[in-house]
């Protein structure tokens, strides 16, 4: 129960108090890159939670079965970001062959993964908070998810703000990471939620 | 002036293709590592340093790697590179390593590092893709410093750490918070938008168009880059 | 084909190459970043105990530590340094204690949290400032930091517990049972027949030299605690402890005055000038009286946005004798602020209104952190005292 308890937590707080984009700033380019339509944001979310819970099921055995033993420890970084690039790839054609219209929805994004630091950081900081195997395929799912939540929530901001009449030297990026911040400070306010769920 | 003098290089890094605030490229350490200028420095020189050697040796090896596995060499160097510097850092900056964390690591997946890679280092001379990276470098850290300072003295009251006495009683904690890197961020593009309006190459919207590694992605960007712009 | 096989070899060289540089650079900095890493382990040990000069971790596999225990270093200077997880509600937080040989608290350091820095971690740095010179006695006497109750109370037991594991390393054994758990231990040993289950009486009566009388639920008899004895009554209240004659003669005297007691309730209509506290009284047939009357603590007179009042007064149970002093006391309801105020339910704190008249009432140890408590229930025995003086015919003020 105790340890059922512990999941759920490492869940809701990767979801919402340490979610990767608002407070942790991983995954910032795609966040502001592809948040302008709620079904790119959606089909970005589920492409990066997909990735990261794969990515997470590759890194976490390499690392403690096959890095640590053989005292390479230091190649994770390497290590790593081939194995994500790897897979993204796998994944990729896998989807193609076997279900073209997944493929047609998701397969656009699969590419900018490879470089979305939120999925290389997730797998880090697996390792790097000592996760166990289970805990860590909960955060991971946690930071997806909570990436998702973020697009999904910002994609609609965002379609106001390209309705709004913005001074030309904030149109673009500059208004963008302002909206951001503001969706950034109301997840601020979630802080401490997940502490006393149980409490 | 020259276009191809060395000057030039340099310069068109630092200011008028400033990676960080024309460009907008590399967001996730610009917020993440400038709640600090000491961090943000570090940060900068690390970033620096990967870039100048990952684009000298890819400019070295550019008639030797095949065009089709190019994206994972140049993966495979950066990352190796980001790792020497992680560990030296480790080694004789412990304290900057425990500062930077995780974002050490993740100088591998900055897009300004591969971008440089793919559009100017697999394209130019050693010389000159040195000079690049040290443009690109110098651009990058002189950004981050300016945010960093920006945010640690209006919300820690302290400049590289020591503290500034006398707004001590007025700091605002929200600079040095998540939501208050990316207003800081958002003010100072839409502040060099405003200096350099009409001279600064046209602002490049996000998503594949203005995204240097846009070669990696292969045409999977041509559905989103009709809906762009 | 060919062209392929030439992309596989390029790619191959280049992670072989760049794995070759990565294991030189390693061999170079490995050294230097474990030399670095002791180094910093050896500081954060010698921040929490200054005076420890070098450390060496200590086997611990041949004894049974609280859970909360992670490591524990054993300094030159004879003093120890614990590494606890906590655990349970403020779980996760990583704290060092260090414990001087005397077995007092050097100083604590906490390491990692989970909690929200600005009230948690904020929190337990103001509480890990109370903590130094703090010792198996009296690191229980630490009052919790408002507000982060939870916090504080973790951090605390977790003190406890590397005081508790220097003990236990030193070949002593622990009573890990609370003072409740003693308490019930002891009655349950004296009065196997009771099941466990005893009602502490309210004195009435004067009963001199017993210190408490438990009956027992069941009807099976009662103990009666004279000093540190307990001395049992079957069910017809008959001594069955072996002890000292006149000990027995104090027990079996005690238990038969308290229950040939018997009182009457008092008419509050026809006195004048009673305090509109008073909820009801009665007298003993020996003349003494009991009153049950409202306290205004910080439920009524307090709050703040933080801890809101209540709105509900302290509701006090007491016996006085008919000229002026208080047999008995307790606490018979509060709403509180939980964790600070809400001590005035605890034994602790009304039971040192025993004995006590008017004159001396006020010497009391306050709750510390609840003045308005505090002198609410003051104001409340005042007024007891006022009430006996109108009930003997007396001038109230």
């Amino acid at each position: 129960m105790e340890g059922f308890k512990n999941l759920i937590v490492i869940l809701l707080s990767s979801v919402l108090v340490n979610n990767y984009v608002l407070s942790r700033f991983l995954g910032i380019c795609p966040f502001l890159g592809v948040s302008k339509k709620l079904n790119q944001a959606v089909g970005m979310g589920v492409s990066v939670t997909a990735v990261m819970l794969l990515a997470t099921f590759a890194t976490w055995p390499i690392q403690y079965f096959v890095l640590e033993p053989l005292g390479l420890a230091y190649l994770q970084t390497i290590v790593f970001i081939l194995i994500i690039a790897s897979l993204v790839q796998i994944l990729e054609i896998i989807l193609k062959r076997f279900s073209p219209a997944l493929h047609q929805g998701l397969g656009v994004y699969l590419p900018l993964i490879t470089t979305n630091c939120a999925v290389l950081g997730v797998a880090i900081n697996n390792i790097t908070d000592q996760y166990t195997f289970i805990e860590s395929v909960f955060s991971s799912l946690g930071c997806g998810l909570g990436f998702l939540l973020a697009m999904v929530l910002f994609s609609g901001l965002r379609s106001r703000i390209d309705e709004m009449e913005v001074p030309d030297n904030f149109r673009g990026v500059a208004i963008t990471l302002i909206a951001a911040s503001f969706i950034s400070l109301a997840f601020m306010g979630l802080a401490g939620i997940v502490d006393n769920l149980f409490a | 002036m020259k276009k191809n003098s060395c000057l030039s290089i340099v310069l068109n890094g630092i200011i008028k293709e400033n990676p960080t605030l024309v460009l907008i490229l590399g967001t996730c350490p610009t917020l993440a590592t400038t709640t600090n200028v000491f961090g943000a420095f570090g940060m900068g020189i690390a970033t620096l340093m990967v870039l100048i050697c990952s684009n000298v040796l890819i400019s070295l090896l550019r008639r030797v790697i095949p065009d089709n596995v190019r994206i994972p060499c140049y993966i495979v160097i950066i990352a190796g590179f980001v790792t020497v510097v992680q560990m030296i850092i480790h080694a004789y900056l412990p304290d900057l390593y425990d500062m930077l964390g995780v974002y050490l690591a993740l100088i591998v997946v900055n897009c300004i590092i591969l971008g440089r890679a793919e559009m100017f280092a697999s394209k130019n001379s050693v010389g000159r893709s040195a000079l690049d990276g040290l443009g690109m470098g110098i651009g990058f850290t002189c950004a981050l410093c300016v945010i960093a300072t920006i945010r640690e003295v209006l919300g820690a009251a302290s400049f590289a750490g020591m503290s500034i006495p006398f707004l001590a009683d007025f700091k605002i904690e929200f600079f040095v918070k998540a939501p208050g890197g990316m207003v800081v961020y958002g003010l100072l593009i839409a502040l060099v938008s405003a200096l350099t309006a009409g001279k600064a190459p046209k602002k490049k919207e996000f998503s594949c168009a203005g995204c240097p590694s846009a070669g990696m992605c292969g045409n999977a960007c041509t559905p989103q880059r009709k809906e762009n712009v | 084909m060919k062209k392929s096989v030439k992309s596989i070899a390029v790619l191959v060289s280049i992670c072989a190459v760049v794995s070759v540089i990565l294991a030189l650079t390693n061999a170079i900095t490995a050294p230097i970043i474990t030399q670095n890493e002791e180094m910093a382990a050896n500081a954060a040990l010698l921040e929490v105990l200054p005076d420890g000069g070098s450390f060496e971790r200590a086997d611990t596999t041949a004894y049974t530590l609280p859970a909360t225990v992670s490591d524990v270093y054993l300094a030159s200077s004879g003093g120890h340094v614990v590494r606890l997880t906590t655990t349970g509600y403020a779980s996760g937080m990583v704290l060092m204690c260090g414990i001087n040989p005397d077995g007092t608290v050097a100083g604590t350091k906490l390491i990692a949290s989970s909690e929200t820095p600005s009230i948690g971690g904020a929190a337990a740095e103001s509480f890990a400032s109370l903590l130094p010179g703090r010792s198996l006695a009296d690191i229980d006497g630490v009052d919790t930091v408002s507000g982060a109750t939870k916090t504080t109370a973790a951090y605390r037991s977790a003190v406890r517990d590397a005081l508790n594991t220097v003990v236990i390393l030193g070949g002593g054994s622990v009573d890990l049972r609370t003072d409740e758990e003693i308490l019930a231990d002891a009655l349950n040993e004296a009065l196997g027949a009771a099941n466990g289950a005893f009602t502490k009486h309210f004195f009435t009566e004067v009963t001199e030299g017993v210190d408490a009388i438990y009956f027992a639920d069941n009807g099976a008899g009662a103990v009666c605690v004279i000093g540190e004895q307990f001395i049992a009554l079957d069910a017809s209240y008959t001594v069955i402890t072996a002890c000292d004659n006149t000990v027995a003669d104090t027990a079996k005297t005690a238990v038969d005055t308290v229950r040939a007691s018997a009182v009457t309730a008092l008419d509050l209509a026809a006195y004048e000038g009673l305090p509109t506290h008073l909820v009801k009284a009665e007298k003993t047939a020996t003349g003494n009286y009991v009153m049950e009357i409202k306290a205004a603590g910080y439920g009524i007179t307090g709050g703040n946005e933080y801890h809101p009042a209540s709105g509900e007064y302290i509701h006090i149970l007491v016996s006085l004798t008919a000229d002026g002093r208080i047999i008995d006391c307790m606490t018979l309801s509060q709403a509180e602020t939980d964790g600070i105020g809400s001590a005035c339910a605890d034994e602790a704190f009304y039971g040192q209104f025993d004995g006590k008249t008017e004159e001396t009432y006020n010497s009391i140890d306050a709750i510390s952190g609840a003045t308005l408590t505090t002198d609410g229930y003051k104001k409340a025995i005042l007024r007891a005292f006022e009430c006996v003086r109108i009930f003997e015919g007396g001038d109230p003020s």
